[in-house]
């Protein structure tokens, strides 16, 4: 008979965290990864906010658990710098509740001990034009009782090179990085970043997510709201989508809309001189348009594969163009959001 | 990257000398933010100095006589170009500073920083003090130079320029938060300031009792008039200091009220 070996594993919950009261890792937390035994980041619940008729957040409600990155994804008018404004405690939101660091971030009286433990960087560029990239971030790191270290700050935001440089003589990537530099010089423990790689060239945007994960890996939770769905699959550990001011569907980005269980699309050119009715019975698909590819939507593509090639080499000629692929994120994202866009274009009502 | 540890989630109590740390902090960046701006620093502040320097080149010698109520040209520029001086710091500058920045949403960002507001305001405020009082004694030095008598009582002079610095300012923030559009800040400030500036009497005396009565009730002819007497006059003149004082705490009160840290309008 085998015995049973036990291995002692250090699970996270067990490490001390430096000044976390012992009595709030006893909170409960939602399912959802990041730190065991550590009350959730931020809880958002039943938000809501109108600007005179315009209700931009309808109902909104997630939780984002220590160490994770969240992202929010969504049109524009989805609501979602409403929802991180509210948040960041720029709005207050007309019913819901927010807990923020176990704090409400509209509670002027802890205003001061909230802000020194956020980090923001907003979707507009603000920054004073006569200062230099080191003065800028010099000036705001004396707001925080414990900043990071300015030439670190620098390096980590990508800016090595520029420190004399006047702020309105840098490129509006530039600036933007110089905006991320001030949103983590004070060493927050949670990060908002609104939009934060938009206008980025795409060697800028991939430094710009390095410097995210290397915040993620100290230990920073981020919340982050992005169009790019590149952006949100490469970083996120969860994402929500949100659509007229509600979240339509959350998840991690492999798994959510049903990501995981979606049909497999196999498309293929015809074979020249095979028409649509040649093809083996379980490839059924709608026909091909004039030059188009056949496309077949297969909830288990092994057997599909396996009839088609056979099909194929049986009759001795070549599948041009075969592809087989599962949804990507756009794809969901585009399908969670249609009604959404079908309504604001304000074209059909049918779909 | 350097390893990094988090922040402890308890309030750590705050060293008292923290808060004046801070402040200096403040006052040191506006100062580089404010030389740095060519603008600034020749409108706001090398103007007045030029403008006492042309008049005292042009008025030197010159005898005290009735027009200048008995005093020499260059004894009644001297208070004048100071107040001129300290209105356009603290009133000028600061409300476009102040609308440029909401604009621009730089408030914002402050705001979402741990800086408290009194301490970015107060910091705005003493910046603009120490730039106004480095200007007056330029021109007072220069006016010196011209022949104009060194000033009688030093304790007045400090008061009425806290005094004049404190309620200016408190108009240039009730100016920023009226004004919706920061282009129109600049257009708006020198409306409101240039026909005042020459009905109180800061480019040419005022003869006519009904003008100076009217021009009493604004806030620029009472500071004037008290810079004139703690220059070189009867010392500390609360008749005047008094209604520049009503000014300045109307205007803070509305600056205040209605203070947006917002670009855009709720």
């Amino acid at each position: 008979m085998r015995r049973e070996l036990t291995i002692p594993v250090p699970s996270t919950h067990e490490v001390p965290l430096p000044g976390i009261d012992p009595v709030q890792r006893h909170f409960d937390r939602a399912a959802g990864p990041g730190r065991a035994g550590e009350p959730p980041a931020l809880v958002a619940d039943g938000l809501r906010k109108s600007y005179g008729q315009v209700q931009a957040v309808r109902e909104v409600s997630f939780t984002v658990q220590p160490g994770e990155i969240f992202a929010l994804l969504g049109p524009n008018g989805a609501g979602k710098t409403t929802t991180l404004e509210i948040l960041e405690g720029f709005r207050t939101a007309d019913a819901g509740r927010v807990a923020v660091l176990g704090m409400n971030p509209a509670d002027r009286a802890r205003g001061r001990e909230f802000r020194e433990q956020i980090g923001v960087v907003l979707q507009d560029i603000a920054v004073e034009p006569y200062l230099t990239v080191r003065e800028t971030i010099a000036r705001n790191a004396g707001y925080y009782p414990r900043p990071r270290d300015v030439g670190e700050v620098i390096g980590l935001a990508g800016l090595a090179g520029l420190e004399r440089r006047k702020v309105r003589k840098l490129s509006g990537g530039q600036k933007r990085r110089l905006d991320l530099a001030l949103g983590v010089v004070g060493r927050p423990r949670l990060l908002f970043l609104d939009e934060p790689t938009t206008g980025f060239d795409p060697a800028a945007r991939q430094e710009a997510w390095a410097a995210i994960r290397a915040l993620r890996d100290a230990g920073t939770t981020i919340l982050l709201t992005t169009h790019y769905m590149e952006e949100a699959q490469e970083l996120a550990d969860r994402v929500a989508v949100m659509a007229s001011g509600r979240i339509v569907a959350e998840g991690p980005p492999s798994r959510i809309g049903g990501r995981d269980t979606a049909l497999t699309r196999i498309s293929f050119a015809l074979p020249e001189g095979c028409a649509a009715a040649d093809l083996p019975p379980g490839v059924t698909g709608p026909p091909a348009a004039d030059g188009g590819l056949v496309t077949v939507d297969a909830a288990e593509p092994t057997a599909v594969l396996h009839q088609l090639t056979g099909w194929a080499l049986g009759r001795g000629t070549v599948l041009r163009q075969l592809t087989v692929e599962r949804p990507s994120l756009e794809d969901i994202y585009l399908r969670l959001t249609a009604p959404d866009r079908i309504a604001a274009s304000q074209e059909g009502s049918t779909r | 990257m350097s390893a990094v540890t988090l922040p402890s989630l308890r309030p750590r109590p705050r060293p008292p000398m923290a808060a004046v740390r801070l402040l200096w902090h403040q006052i040191r960046y506006e100062q580089l933010s404010f030389w740095r701006n060519t603008q600034n620093a020749v409108f706001t502040f090398a103007f007045p100095v030029l403008f006492m320097t042309v008049l005292g080149l042009l008025m030197r010698g010159g005898t005290a006589s009735s027009y200048f109520y008995g005093r020499t040209p260059v004894a009644y520029y001297m208070p004048t170009i100071a107040a001129l001086s300290v209105i356009g710091t603290c009133y000028g500058q600061l409300a476009v500073v102040l609308a440029m920045r909401r604009q621009d949403g730089i408030l914002k960002r402050v705001r979402a920083t741990p800086l408290p507001a009194g301490l970015y305001f107060l910091g705005l405020l003493a910046h603009c003090l120490v730039v106004a009082v480095t200007d007056v004694a330029l021109i007072i030095g220069i006016g010196a130079l011209f022949g104009a008598p060194r000033p009688a009582h030093w304790l007045a002079l400090a008061v009425t320029l806290a005094v004049g610095a404190a309620c200016f300012c408190g108009l240039g923030v009730a100016v920023a938060s009226l004004v919706r559009n920061a282009e129109a800040a600049p257009a708006v400030v020198q409306l409101v300031l240039f026909p005042l500036l020459f009905l109180s009497g800061t480019y040419l005396p005022i003869h006519s009792a009904a003008l100076n009565s009217a021009a009493g009730m604004l806030p620029i002819r009472p500071f004037n008039q008290a810079l004139l007497a703690a220059l070189n006059g009867s010392g500390l003149d609360w008749m005047h200091l008094a209604p520049l004082a009503a000014w300045g705490i109307t205007g803070a009160v509305i600056g205040i009220r209605r203070f947006r840290w917002n670009p855009r309008p709720e």
